[in-house]
């Protein structure tokens, strides 16, 4: 039985086989072994079964060790049949795995569409739903003096709180990154090799001065923003309200757009991004919209509410 | 030349049966064909420097196979089948690389 080849070293080479050749055994102390991967990469390390064997019919015969094997033996061909027959059925099987692989992979891009899908028609049932509500209850407090007195309060709270659309003339401005072509703005703003960024903080003091300057809602690449809305950054992108942006960054100002650039011209918001177009070269523009439609925010979660015991009036 | 279309037919015997292999077994195929050809090479090396034994090469077939495979059966009972299939894997290519080497040499070199 042949034992697998000794990673130690050959040790005696018996018989007609290769023996430890050349000129890398000449400078060696006797004794030592030849190392693996020195010797595996010269030849040097010959199965020893089929020297051994050599050997056995150089004894047995009395003739000389080498003589051409039979390679048409029925043993070597029943071997070298099977593994032709084991290598085509490996390679068939990896074969036919990959249609089963493929074929997982599209149900389960599937499965998400079907659920992105499931998702979307929910979202949009809740906003049918959500304006029916508001319709009935509008209809509900149109009934009385304090249902209407309610009512009015009602607008105003949800104007103030961005839970309704708005649409009006608006003022809109622009701003956006500085162009990559120059590095001739040095300064902590300068990205590897791009120009400078617009970062959050100016994002929130222009949002800031439009309010001040009398703004009466104000979205940000079509996301309206609350009182409570967050402007932040993470990484290189800005984030309004958990949601990233990509630039460029339009804020619209619903309001009359004559008396907001006005207000907002010589703010402190204003002197600032301008020094910012003048230093590092960001884009900002100022442009007016006779009709935008800004959508409503998402509904603000309550903190404190409970629903009330009891059916309701 | 016999050897080279001995191993033709079997590849075209396997493409033409399919057999199914069990599952059970599967996972252990690539390694035997791993040792397979490694005794393969072996033998072709015997042959070229002359001390090719039928009876070796037989025996050195079937028994790389079944230890090759044996090893790795007891590795994932034992919860460490893929390290013992990359340590049988690695002393098995390390072997087919020190028999093509010889092949080289005896072919091109001396």
């Amino acid at each position: 039985m042949t034992a697998p080849q000794d990673p130690g070293g050959p040790g005696e080479p018996a018989g007609g086989g290769a023996g430890r050749g050349g000129p890398r055994a000449a400078g060696r102390r006797p004794g030592t072994r030849t190392p693996l991967l020195a010797g595996l990469l010269a030849g040097e390390l010959p199965d020893p079964g089929y020297a051994a064997a050599a050997a056995r019919r150089a004894r047995r015969t009395g003739g000389p060790a080498r003589r051409p094997g039979r390679l048409r033996g029925g043993g070597v061909l029943l071997v070298l049949v099977l593994t032709g027959t084991l290598i085509a059925v490996a390679g068939a099987e990896v074969r036919r795995g990959e249609p089963v692989a493929a074929q997982r992979r599209s149900r389960l891009i599937e499965e998400i569409n079907a659920r992105t899908a499931e998702t979307d028609a929910l979202r949009r049932r809740l906003d049918r739903l959500r304006a029916e509500t508001g319709r009935r209850r509008a209809a509900a407090l149109a009934r009385s003096d304090a249902g209407r007195d309610a009512r009015e309060r009602l607008a105003r709270a949800a104007a103030a709180a961005a839970a309704a659309p708005a649409g009006g003339e608006a003022l809109v401005v622009t701003l956006d990154d500085a162009p990559r072509a120059g590095t001739d703005s040095p300064g902590p703003r300068d990205g590897a090799a791009a120009g400078a960024r617009v970062y959050d903080r100016d994002l929130q003091i222009l949002v800031n001065g439009l309010w001040a300057a009398g703004a009466e809602a104000i979205a940000v690449n079509g996301m309206r923003l609350t009182a409570t809305t967050a402007i932040r950054s993470a990484g290189e992108a800005i984030l309004v309200d958990y949601r990233p942006l990509t630039r460029p960054y339009e804020v619209t100002a619903l309001g009359d757009p004559g008396r907001l650039r006005d207000a907002f011209a010589g703010s402190a918001a204003d002197r600032r991004l301008r020094a910012l177009k003048e230093r590092h070269r960001i884009a900002y523009g100022t442009r007016r919209s006779p009709d935008a439609r800004l959508p409503a925010a998402g509904p603000p979660r309550p903190r404190y509410a409970v629903p009330r015991e009891g059916g309701g009036r | 030349m016999i050897a080279l279309i001995g191993l033709l037919i079997g590849v075209a015997l396997g493409l033409l049966l399919q057999p199914d292999v069990p599952i059970w077994l599967q996972p252990y195929l690539p390694i035997a064909i791993v040792a397979a050809l490694d005794a393969m090479f072996g033998g072709l090396r015997a042959r070229l420097e002359g001390v090719f034994d039928e009876k070796v090469f037989v025996v050195s077939f079937v028994g790389n196979t079944v230890i090759a495979a044996l090893i790795v059966l007891l590795g994932d009972q034992l919860g460490v089948g893929s390290q013992l299939s990359t340590g049988v894997v690695v002393v098995l290519g390390i072997r087919i690389f020190a028999n093509v080497a010889g092949i080289r040499r005896k072919l091109f070199g001396a």
